[in-house]
């Protein structure tokens, strides 16, 4: 806070949350890359939220995701994850005919959960795809090493080790090890082809890699505030960084 | 699943030191997320993986991956448990409905239900688990053996002697083991006796035909359940089980032998005098063996990695498929416990992980993207940076509301309502921020909001921030 210029002739700034300055660091950091920005409805159909994604009906990896399903209408649900921006994004590009493409998103997200100090029935998730001809885990590999330094530093070192998504195949979780510890930060993935096909897209034609993963979590590490639930309490003493 | 270090060690002999062993887990299987001591073993929890959870919620399903992971040895138990010489039965099972896949079951006379030998506790409270009787213990050592989960019914109570898999008409209750009744629905698949008394079921088994301290006769039983319909039963009953978790991740029918086998030699080491009958096995529809192709070609192009035809036959015979290679194109037979490996990236995922991601060097891929500007994201950046500049500060606040129009089914939370305006959490900021004002070194605090709110009419972006006490907040296209 700058006390000097409060009387001041101009007006001092205002100062930014935390997480609205890494969501513009995580948009800046892809669009170095090529990424366009998308956004989507927070209020989602259960088609985009599970079934484009591949979640199989009654399947136990609709457990993963604690949602919250809408009163009187069994087909909508606070959107779990921002993977639902980028289903919608390369549904359109492929329909405009915009591909090779890549999309960026940053929203909130719900999950139907008891809260604590890492959990919060509310938080952001960044996430996002590129989808062309060749596109494989190597550049997946080089673009999330690329967003993980220009988010945590350049010594920070980033390791992917194998996991299960229903909507990547092969699925990798990505840890960063910031400050000596290995530290888990998102999940990632080949696009399975069904998501593709599911999107309109030939799988036979286009392959390509996704990624979503928390945002809140990166401020908490990066700026090591303690407690999840202290982003959203509406509280100035949060934007000092 | 918590997974002994001494027990695997039964299958894989030349499996390295815990430490080692838990980090080759963690880069190319499943995270290791604890690894504690336990006496003179180290108890791991792996977080299988949804996927592998067909063939890997066991000891014998993980050592039989490290054997294959490692290429060290896999001592095969099979010919250790000498199968009792049987004599003929008049047991009956009947499987009348098509959510049950197969079933096995056997008459075992003249047991003794008593305590169990060390061994057998030991191993049970390794991975957390209470002893309860030697052949109660029989059934769940067998389960997180080789992850099949089995029952044993007291002969004596069981009507016929039938077992009848089939599916409830409604209108029934049954007595759960541990003393919960519980209202059984239409369609819920049952096993029942002779008389149609409902004796067990997928997620727990019933009271009825319980085990006591006299029981003498027994019927090992062992089935195959559709995964659905044990997790819906399983959901709609509130009972969470280590059976209901194995079947409701979908088995291979083809475990049942091997189970009825290992099951039986556990009850004849408990049991010595025990005199086994033959068993019924009823496989109406035997699970198909499925082929899968995939050319190296593919597998190179998804992993970003030159993957050599030598490397994938290696890691093929390691791992005991049948397949056959000609000039780079690969088709393979699926092991019946492989219930994961479905198409050409399914094999790209088990190159990769056997592998090691680590092999796959990263790269920044040169595309000339034509990425457009997003209108949403410009008007919020433009509103952002104006409300900034005229010195308010951004906060955030909770979505969820004790009052609105849209409701949420079930919450963690006494707040089921989405907000329908800005206005209400700017107004308790304001108040928050009015007592932290020395604090912050500010006179007059000015804060807004960008998010969104939920009305019967759908959602829509809101922009709010005060003047004094007063909150203007209007939608983002009209700010």
């Amino acid at each position: 806070m700058n006390q000097e210029n409060k009387k001041g002739s101009s007006v001092a700034a205002g100062t930014e949350h935390p997480l609205s300055i890494l969501a513009s660091e995580a948009h800046q950091a892809f669009s170095e890359l090529g990424f366009e920005i998308a956004t989507g409805p927070e209020l989602e159909s259960d088609w985009y939220n599970f079934y484009v994604l591949n979640f199989p009906k009654d399947h136990p990896a609709l457990d993963m995701q604690d949602t919250f399903w809408i009163k009187g209408d069994k087909e909508k649900v606070l959107r779990t994850h921002t993977t639902t921006v980028t289903a919608r994004a390369f549904e359109k590009a492929g329909k405009e005919g915009r591909l090779p493409a890549a999309f960026i998103s940053v929203g909130k997200v719900f999950r139907n959960e008891a809260t604590d100090i890492t959990h919060e029935m509310q938080f952001f998730q960044i996430d996002g795809a590129m989808v062309g001809e060749n596109i494989s885990i190597a550049d997946l590999k080089g673009v999330l090493t690329h967003f993980y330094k220009k988010m945590l530093g350049e010594d920070v070192e980033v390791e992917f080790r194998p996991s299960f998504f229903p909507f990547t195949e092969p699925s990798l979780e990505v840890f960063a090890k910031f400050k000596g510890k290995w530290l888990e930060m998102m999940g990632s993935g080949e696009i399975h082809p069904n998501v593709l096909r599911n999107v309109g897209l030939d799988p036979k034609k286009y392959q390509g890699f996704a990624f979503g993963g928390g945002l809140d979590r990166i401020a908490m590490i990066k700026w090591g505030i303690p407690d999840v639930r202290l982003f959203y309490q509406g509280d100035l003493r949060l934007n000092q960084f | 699943m918590k997974v002994s270090y001494n027990w695997l060690k039964w299958y894989v002999p030349d499996a390295p030191d815990p430490e080692k062993l838990s980090d080759l887990i963690t880069y190319h299987l499943a995270e290791v997320e604890t690894a504690e001591k336990f006496g003179d073993d180290t108890i791991f929890d792996i977080k299988i993986l949804p996927n592998r959870a067909h063939d890997l919620l066991s000891h014998q399903g993980v050592a039989r991956e490290l054997a294959s992971l490692l290429d060290i040895n896999f001592v095969d138990s099979t010919p250790k448990y000498k199968i009792p010489d049987s004599k003929p039965t008049k047991l009956k099972v009947e499987i009348n409905t098509d959510k049950c896949r197969r079933d096995a079951a056997r008459i075992v006379r003249n047991v003794k239900v008593g305590p169990s030998p060390e061994w057998v506790v030991k191993h049970l409270e390794s991975i957390g688990q209470r002893s309860i009787n030697n052949i109660v213990d029989a059934t769940n050592l067998v389960m997180f053996d080789c992850g099949q989960p089995n029952h044993v019914f007291d002969l004596d109570k069981v009507k016929g002697p039938k077992l009848d898999i089939n599916t409830s008409l409604g209108n029934e209750k049954m007595l759960f083991l541990g003393g919960v009744e519980k209202e059984l629905s239409k369609g819920m698949v049952i096993i029942y006796d002779g008389e149609r008394n409902p004796i067990g079921t997928g997620v727990k088994g019933g009271t009825l035909a319980e085990l006591d301290v006299n029981t003498k006769n027994i019927i090992l039983q062992i089935d195959n359940f559709d995964p659905v319909s044990v997790r819906k039963m399983g959901q709609a009953l509130n009972i969470f089980t280590d059976g209901r978790k194995r079947f409701e991740n979908d088995l291979s029918p083809e475990l049942i032998p091997y189970t009825m086998r290992e099951l039986s030699a556990l009850i004849l080491e408990m049991c010595p005098e025990a005199i086994f009958e033959d068993v019924v096995d009823v496989y109406p529809k035997k699970q198909e063996e499925r082929n899968l192709s995939f050319s190296i070609k593919k597998i190179s192009k998804i992993l970003g990695l030159e993957v050599s035809i030598k490397e994938i036959k290696d890691i093929l015979e390691r791992y005991n498929f049948e397949y056959e290679e000609k000039k780079g194109e690969f088709s393979i037979t699926v092991p019946p416990m492989r219930l994961d490996l479905v198409i050409a990236e399914d094999m790209a995922e088990e190159i990769g992980r056997v592998l090691g991601y680590d092999k796959v060097k990263p790269i920044i891929p040169k595309i000339n993207f034509k990425p457009k500007p997003n209108e949403t994201y410009a008007k919020i950046s433009w509103a952002r940076n104006k409300l900034l500049s005229e010195g308010y500060s951004e906060i955030m606040t909770y979505t969820f509301s004790d009052k609105g129009e849209i409701e949420v089914e079930k919450s963690a939370s006494d707040k089921k309502f989405l907000r329908t305006n800005l206005a209400d959490g700017l107004k308790e900021s304001l108040k928050l921020n009015k007592i932290n004002a020395p604090l912050l070194g500010i006179e007059e605090i000015k804060i807004f909001e960008i998010g969104t709110v939920f009305t019967n009419k759908g959602e829509e972006m809101r922009v709010a921030y005060n003047e004094g006490s007063k909150i203007i907040e209007k939608n983002l296209n009209e700010y």
